[in-house]
């Protein structure tokens, strides 16, 4: 099975969340609902100088370990599809609740308006129409969001953090 | 596997049924990036970036990607109006253009004819690509008085780039800086001026360098190798500190100084009186930390500084312009690949020229409001806005009676919000044109429904300094909107002025283009143009000022009575110059944070982008926030001697404990009464305009350094909720 990938690089990220507006923008997501979010990190000491970074949320489907929110989740309404992009299917949710508090990046969120749980799915519609996830399609001032074969996204982004750190 | 491309058009196309799609630019901030715009049924229905843009090359930021949310807004104005009920009340009735603009002309011939054409001042805030065919009407209309952000941004970049070397210098990151110099900028988040954030991006991506200047910690000064965390308005000084060790250190360029500086003995003089400890004592920095930078970026072939509007917004604001341009050009960075660009534009007519600065007489170009009081703004058309208020208030030096504010919200953006209030309210006639009745607006007697960048045809980028010309190309009609440059060119024809504009402003468009020896329709087939890139180009012909040399000691600046050399000024209001102030207001205030989803007043209605920060915030150092019983979170009243407003804390350990940090320009489109909260938040509130406290050369305000108090507000409620019992 060749994998498919959503992989941000925080270290690159610059916190000017155009992903989220992206996403909102493509998923037509709920006001108050975010599918992707950019928060900031307390700062802190690094190398004896303050240092902060963003960090970027949204599901991170195969990569996510046990993918737990298909574990707990009773009516299969959540499920990995062969290519690895873990979809929440909304006509099946009974909004059971048990998938939010499973989920270790906080990624799935409750929509109160239509009663259901909802998620990134990783633009599967586009997928496969031969598109890229909308935050992903070269939105990213930063470059920062990855979207492929999970082995090579590592390593551009370890080759991008060569440079960048020098060494 | 199927191969996925970036900005796969055709596919999008395909899949979602869309009817076209169109190569536009975006003006969410003041321009820049371009974009596809795709529509369905005749509406906007995504956008995204364009990946043949030479600017930001497909990358597109959150207000750009939500542009349609804007322009389709429900509360957005879409025809005419003119107030019947009191100013503030709130009640508009709907007329046609002609309408409108047969009443703004009728007042504008009325004005003219009883107090001169100087009583009417038309105004625009941060450029939005109007600003030429404003000034062309009011230069042909008469009047001198075109009331701008120019005195506190850009403005300055520009004239005292045009004084020391003929332009304004650029990072030309296209070729790789070394070394970026980020002083007062946060280019990833803000939009500033010519390129984006991208390019500086990518150029950190390569392994570039990279200085910040900042009294907050920047996700850019994060990731710094030096982050100079000065005090506030300290810039000049800690310019003449680095300056004083790339001279002893003998780092300077020796070449261009002994070819193309003018005044070099008497600058070094200067720069002498600025030894490293003097400067470490009035910045708060180390004097190794200084010394570090200034090597660094000296040493390191080419290198940049992305400079911006903080460093403008003090009383300093043409001397640390003219400190950072001497830092350009000692080091030999100006006009080098890679280094600092004085870029040219294409062959067209350019913003002079198409602004028509040269059919203003000699007469009334004498009455321009402060010109004789700030002459460095004065000489560049710019004018200091108390001035204007006076002129309505107090009708001195002459009366001020009609007021035509294109995309410009000054309740919220001019210095001492209180004088702007009641100079607005004071004055006889005022149009505004807007896609929204904003809390200025709400003052007017008619308010014009204004063009976004997607119901426009325009030459995107036309004033910048970067040299590339891109097509903005009109995609929907929204309304009864028009672009600015249409309804001036309209009411031109109303006031005697057609004989200098165009049957329809499509001609205008012409008109610029035309020394390129193409026309709208053909430049629209084109993704851009940019001017010739040479280099070095002072090699063969000097610099355009008097001497034809780099200006570090400014023969313009001497001519107009100014020290023709830079030096540092302590700010009016500081722990320094007003000790017993201090007592009581013990923090310094900064107010230049920006959001991402914001440009200055815009946005606040837009969903999609409010939701990325609901609220203003002001950053407190935890400790400070300890000793003042804030937690995270909380409404926050801050105080100055001019009044208080509340923003919610963010505790944030990147800022000093003696500095808290502001953000400007937030409004409540959600209140439907009380001006929409204008003054809740609103940081003009605290800042003051008083002349003393403005760059005695360009008129700056220095709404940047003030002194403040906080405290946790007893009153815990939302703007909304307290709104909901008043």
């Amino acid at each position: 099975m060749s994998g498919l990938a959503l992989i941000v690089d925080h270290e690159a990220c610059w916190g000017c969340m155009a992903c989220e507006v992206a996403c909102k923008k493509e998923n037509r997501v709920e006001p108050g609902l975010k599918f992707i979010r950019v928060s900031d990190q307390a700062v802190h000491l690094r190398h004896g100088k303050p240092y902060f970074s963003y960090q970027v949320d949204a599901c991170r489907h195969s990569e996510c370990a046990g993918t737990p929110c298909v574990a707990v989740c009773p009516t299969d309404a959540i499920s990995v599809r062969a290519d690895g992009v873990v979809v929440m299917d909304m006509d099946d949710c009974v909004a059971c609740d048990l998938c939010p508090p499973a989920c270790p990046y906080d990624a799935i969120v409750f929509n109160a308006r239509l009663g259901v749980t909802q998620k990134c799915n990783m633009c599967h519609g586009r997928i496969d129409a031969g598109l890229i996830p909308a935050c992903a399609d070269n939105i990213c001032l930063a470059h920062c969001i990855y979207f492929g074969d999970p082995a090579q996204i590592r390593e551009s982004i370890e080759a991008k953090r060569r440079v960048r750190d020098r060494c | 596997m199927i191969d996925f491309v970036y900005s796969n058009a055709e596919r999008e196309m395909a899949t979602f049924g869309f009817d076209a799609v169109t190569r536009s630019h975006c003006r969410m901030c003041h321009g820049g990036c371009g974009t596809l715009v795709y529509t369905k049924n005749g509406k906007v229905a995504k956008i995204a970036g364009d990946p043949e843009c030479p600017i930001a090359h497909g990358t597109l930021c959150s207000k750009g990607l939500a542009s349609a949310e804007l322009a389709y807004h429900p509360d957005r104005l879409t025809h005419p109006v003119k107030r019947i009920g009191p100013k503030g009340s709130g009640k508009w009735q709907q007329i046609s253009w002609d309408e409108a603009l047969d009443l703004i002309a009728e007042k504008m011939l009325g004005y003219k004819e009883r107090f001169g054409a100087e009583s009417v001042v038309f105004g625009y805030g941060t450029g939005r690509e109007n600003e030429a065919a404003i000034y062309r009407m009011a230069n042909l209309f008469g009047t001198p008085n075109g009331l701008t952000a120019g005195h506190l941004c850009y403005g300055p970049r520009i004239s005292t780039g045009i004084i020391t070397c003929g332009s304004n210098p650029v990072v030309d990151y296209e070729n790789d800086p070394q070394c970026v110099m980020v002083w007062g900028n946060n280019l990833v988040i803000a939009n500033s001026d010519e390129y984006k954030g991208e390019s500086l991006s990518n150029c950190l991506d390569k392994g570039a360098k990279l200085i910040v200047v900042d009294p907050r910690l920047t996700r850019l000064a994060a990731r710094a190798d030096i982050w100079l965390q000065l005090r506030p308005g300290t810039d000049a000084a800690l310019a003449l500190g680095m300056l004083g060790v790339i001279i002893d250190e003998e780092l300077y360029d020796k070449e261009f100084v002994a070819e193309f500086v003018h005044g070099w003995e008497p600058f070094v003089a200067r720069v002498r009186g600025y030894p490293l400890d003097r400067v470490a004592a009035i910045t708060g920095l180390a004097g190794d930390d200084i010394a570090a930078a200034a090597r660094l970026f000296a040493t390191a072939k080419p290198a940049g500084i992305q400079w911006g509007v903080a460093i403008e917004q003090q009383i300093n604001c043409a001397d640390n312009n003219r400190l950072l341009m001497a830092l350009m050009g000692i080091t030999g960075n100006i006009d080098k690949p890679g280094g600092q660009v004085l870029f040219r534009t294409p062959r067209i007519r350019n913003v002079g020229k198409f602004g028509a600065h040269d059919m203003l007489s000699q007469e009334q170009e004498a009455k321009r409001l402060g010109g004789e009081r700030f002459r460095l703004a004065g000489n560049f058309g710019i004018i200091n806005p108390k001035c204007v208020w006076d002129a309505i208030v107090s009708e001195q030096p002459y009366p001020v009676k009609m007021l035509f504010f294109i995309s410009s919200n000054p309740i919220m953006t001019r210095a001492n919000a209180a004088a702007v209030v009641e100079a607005l309210n004071r004055v006889e006639f005022m149009a505004v044109a807007d896609f929204f009745i904003t809390p200025t607006a709400e003052l007017a007697d008619v308010v014009l429904p204004a063009a976004t960048w997607l119901e426009m045809d325009y030459i995107g980028d036309f004033w910048k300094r970067h040299g590339y010309i891109l097509p903005r190309r009109k995609v929907v009609q929204i309304g009864e909107c028009r672009s600015d440059h249409d309804m001036l060119n309209d009411l031109a024809h109303r006031i005697g002025q057609g004989e200098f504009w165009w049957d329809d402003f499509e001609q205008g468009l012409d008109y610029i283009l035309e020394p390129m020896g193409i026309t709208w329709q053909q430049f629209k087939q084109m993704h851009y143009v940019r001017g010739e890139v040479e280099y070095e180009k002072h090699k063969q012909r000097g610099f355009s000022t008097p001497t034809r040399k780099f200006e570090l000691y400014s023969t313009r600046l001497e001519k107009w009575g100014y020290d023709p050399l830079p030096s540092y000024r302590e700010p009016t209001e500081s722990p320094i110059s007003t000790p017993e102030l201090f007592k009581d207001y013990p923090y310094i205030l900064v107010t230049g944070a920006r959001s991402p989803g914001f440009f200055h007043t815009e946005n606040f209605q837009v969903g999609a982008l409010r939701e990325t920060q609901p609220d203003p915030l002001l950053e407190i150092h935890p400790e400070t926030a300890a000793k003042h019983g804030i937690a995270d979170g909380q409404w926050v009243v801050i105080e100055s001697p001019r009044g208080k407003v509340r923003q919610r804390a963010k505790l944030f350990g990147g800022i000093l404990p003696g500095v808290v940090g502001a953000q400007h320009a937030w409004w409540y489109p959600e209140m439907k009464e009380s001006g929409h909260g204008w003054a809740e938040s609103n940081i003009n509130v605290l800042t003051e305009d008083a002349y003393e406290s403005c760059d005695p050369a360009m008129g700056a305000n220095s709404v940047r350094t003030l002194l403040c108090k906080i405290y946790r507000d007893p009153d815990q409620r939302s703007p909304g909720e307290r709104e909901k019992t008043r």
